[in-house]
């Protein structure tokens, strides 16, 4: 704080704070903060509310009635039990309009287990995915880092770089069109004579967790190789050299010098990857257009437009949101990296 | 340890069009502290990267102790590489950067950081072991680079100006340093500098390049006092130039003409008259004339004069160009101004084809 005032001055430092206060609230307290509320209460609707309150209608119509036929000395015994009722009825109504919230962490418990084991499975493909993206995505971030003459590396950056300016539904639909049913690979298996379209005795590629799979890496690999991309290719090429020169086979080098110093990167790539895929809504609806089990992030969906029990929702992307942080503090342990790095 | 010795048979290295290394024959005997000098760029670290197996030469053989190297990467050579840079490992700890070499060969824990310690101290860096290279100093460093590559017991050690990026004290320091290291080792060194001043210090040998060209290879004290090319003459030490054709030559002497009248010197390459030529004096063998008149002299103006310590730099302008000279610091250079008579002995000037000269 100090060293802000130091370098920026009084005026730029608090534009600086205030835009940084501005941002954490609005864009991370304000709508996780609300989430987590919204999880934390459900309303407990009487069913009989409806017809309590048409009964108590009645009954102030027939005490009115009675009020006027009724003799003078009992009137004001009528006239209290018409005040009670019309403030009973003002009351039920009033459940009606703005119903008592019930808090606790009832959301959180009462998942089905069905719904926990699907929890689980997401959890576990997404893991998956990162260790698959993290595999594909090392060794080509290496060769655009340190191996492929510059030009060369320019043009694979390119060309991994295109996809991506393509929008992210006509990718995974790309994927679509390859793994369906009568898709690229069911055409050219055909063409080679190994299914018939005509008989249904085609792949159903599509019905497989490893379609989600393949679109999920494809849809971020990007995550993956850049940040591993960056913190390799401030590598000094010249402790490659030496590392070979001591006699260090590639394996060696890898271990012992590439991957130590891109450690940042590769907890940033698996953390974005993670955390893209396990909340990855679009890719799975796609791909399995509902033929195989349902992603966690569909669940959440569902529980939101379709149930309308925003409060069952919000405890279902709350705990996503927990699994994610605990996915991030565990990287951060497991590669013994701080913010400050992942950060960079 | 025992170093071996290094042939280039007819080397030539290109990249792609263009002869980064000319065809040079050279060789590197076993145990000699060699140096390659030359000006940036004349393709010093290009040989370095052959003989350590990091590029193959276009042309020619290499070879180590007697073996053709061809088709031996880096890790099959009895050679290390010290970089220019370093190249330490900075998230590895002093002892392990040392140990490193021997970690590859597969040499078990305690064997290799008893192995690291002993050459950490060696280098007198005991209490330094458990540090990481970033909390050492520039000259420390370079001691950890220097047991780095000795732990691998290389033949031959190669350093590519690793002491450039030392001040000027710590520079010199660590040349004795070098120097008593390679004794011990009997390990051959080749070190590479575009310095003189530390080639000629630590060096048996030296060879100058100058573009992709080895232009003399000779021991320290001849490259010093008998330079066979006008750019060894210039790059290597100073020296007074004057220019112009031969007029008068025997097997022993040549005199060429200049503005200042006929000059006498040593005909090193058997000039004849008409040949354009080139004469070099160093400073320290041209002298203020006073009582005996050498046999070479001209008037030259007084321009500065800039102490050395022990020694005074005296600048002078003749009609041909500037003149300095060298002369010990022992307080009789009274008071020079306007013009004043310099000159030398024949037989300490050398007259040599003209050629290109370094100018810097
Ligand atoms: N891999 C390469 N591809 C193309 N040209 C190269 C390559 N390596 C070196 N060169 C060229 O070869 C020439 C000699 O390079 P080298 O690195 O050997 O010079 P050097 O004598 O070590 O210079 P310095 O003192 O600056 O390190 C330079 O002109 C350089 O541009
Ligand atoms: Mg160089």
């Amino acid at each position: 704080m100090t060293d802000l005032l130091r370098s920026y001055g009084r005026g730029l430092s608090w534009i600086f704070v205030s835009l940084t206060a501005f941002w954490i609230l609005v864009l991370i307290v304000l709508p996780q903060g609300f989430m987590l509320e919204t999880s934390l209460w459900d309303i407990n609707r009487d069913d009989q509310l409806g017809m309590k309150i048409d009964r108590a209608y009645s009954d102030l119509g027939l005490l009115e009635y009675d009020v006027t036929a009724a003799a003078e000395a009992d009137k004001p015994a009528i006239q209290a039990k018409i005040d009670a009722l019309q403030s009973e009825i003002a009351d039920l109504e009033s459940q009606e309009t703005d119903p008592p919230r019930e808090y606790g962490i009832q959301n959180y418990t009462k998942m089905s287990s069905l719904h926990f084991m699907i929890f689980v499975k997401s959890i576990v493909y997404a893991l998956m995915v990162t260790a698959l993206a993290l595999v594909v995505c090392y060794p080509i971030a290496f060769a655009i880092a340190k191996v492929a003459p510059p030009q060369r590396a320019a043009l694979m950056l390119l060309g991994l770089v295109i996809p991506y300016a393509i929008n992210e539904l006509l990718r995974v639909y790309a994927w679509l069109m390859i793994l369906d049913y009568q898709g690229v690979i069911n055409s050219v298996l055909m063409w080679l004579g190994m299914v018939e379209f005509a008989d249904k005795s085609w792949i159903p590629f599509l019905e497989y967790s490893g379609s989600v799979f393949v679109a999920l890496i494809y849809a971020y690999v990007l995550f993956m190789i850049f940040p591993i991309y960056n913190t390799v290719d401030t590598l000094d090429r010249n402790q490659l050299e030496a590392a070979k020169d001591l006699g260090a086979s590639t394996f060696k080098i890898h271990w012992r010098i590439v991957i130590p110093h891109a450690k940042p990167g590769i907890a940033v790539g698996c953390i974005m990857t993670f955390m893209l895929s396990v909340g990855s809504y679009s890719v799975p609806q796609i791909m399995t257009r509902g033929k195989s089990g349902d992603w966690f992030s569909q669940l959440i969906y569902r529980q939101f437009f379709e149930a309308q029990s925003w409060n069952v929702g919000a405890a279902y992307s709350f705990s996503l949101v927990l699994v994610c942080l605990a996915f991030i503090l565990i990287m951060m342990k497991v590669f013994k990296v701080g913010i400050r790095d992942i950060a960079k | 340890m025992r170093g071996k010795d290094v042939q280039l048979r007819d080397v030539v290295m290109r990249f792609g069009s263009f002869t980064a290394v000319q065809k040079t024959n050279l060789t590197i005997e076993a145990g000699e502290f060699f140096s390659i000098l030359g000006p940036s760029g004349c393709g010093k670290t290009t040989i370095l990267r052959m003989v350590s197996g990091f590029m193959e030469p276009t042309e020619g053989s290499i070879l180590i102790g007697g073996d053709d190297m061809r088709g031996l990467g880096p890790a099959k050579r009895p050679t290390a590489l010290i970089f220019q840079n370093l190249a330490l490992f900075p998230l590895m700890s002093n002892w392990e950067n040392v140990a490193f070499g021997l970690e590859a060969r597969g040499i078990d824990k305690t064997a290799r950081r008893a192995k690291a310690y002993e050459l950490l101290s060696m280098v007198g860096l005991e209490g330094h072991e458990e540090k990481t290279p970033a909390e050492l100093s520039g000259g420390q460093k370079q001691r950890v680079a220097i047991a780095r590559a000795l732990a691998v017991e290389p033949a031959v050690l190669l350093l590519d100006e690793p002491l450039s990026a030392l001040d000027l004290k710590l520079r010199q320091h660590m040349r004795a340093e070098l120097k008593e290291i390679q004794n011990r080792t009997g390990v051959t060194f080749i070190f590479i500098t575009h310095d003189q001043g530390e080639a000629l210090t630590m060096s048996d040998r030296i060879a100058v390049m100058k573009a992709g060209v080895v232009e003399q290879v000779d021991t320290v004290d001849n490259i010093y006092a008998n330079p066979k090319t006008p750019f060894v003459a210039t790059f290597v030490g100073e020296n007074n130039v004057l220019e112009g054709k031969v007029t008068r030559a025997d097997a022993e002497y040549a005199a060429i003409e200049t503005p200042y009248g006929e000059v006498r010197g040593l005909n090193q390459d058997a000039l004849t008259a008409g040949d354009r030529a080139m004469l070099f004096v160093r400073p320290e063998r041209t002298a203020l004339v006073n009582g005996v008149i050498p046999e070479n002299h001209f008037e030259a103006a007084f321009e500065r004069r800039d102490l050395e310590g022990a020694y005074v730099n005296l600048f002078f302008r003749g009609s041909a160009g500037p003149i300095i000279v060298h002369q010990p610091n022992i307080g009789m250079h009274g008071h020079l101004d306007g013009n004043t008579r310099v000159g030398f002995n024949a037989r300490d000037a050398l007259v040599m084809r003209a050629g290109e000269v370094d100018n810097d």
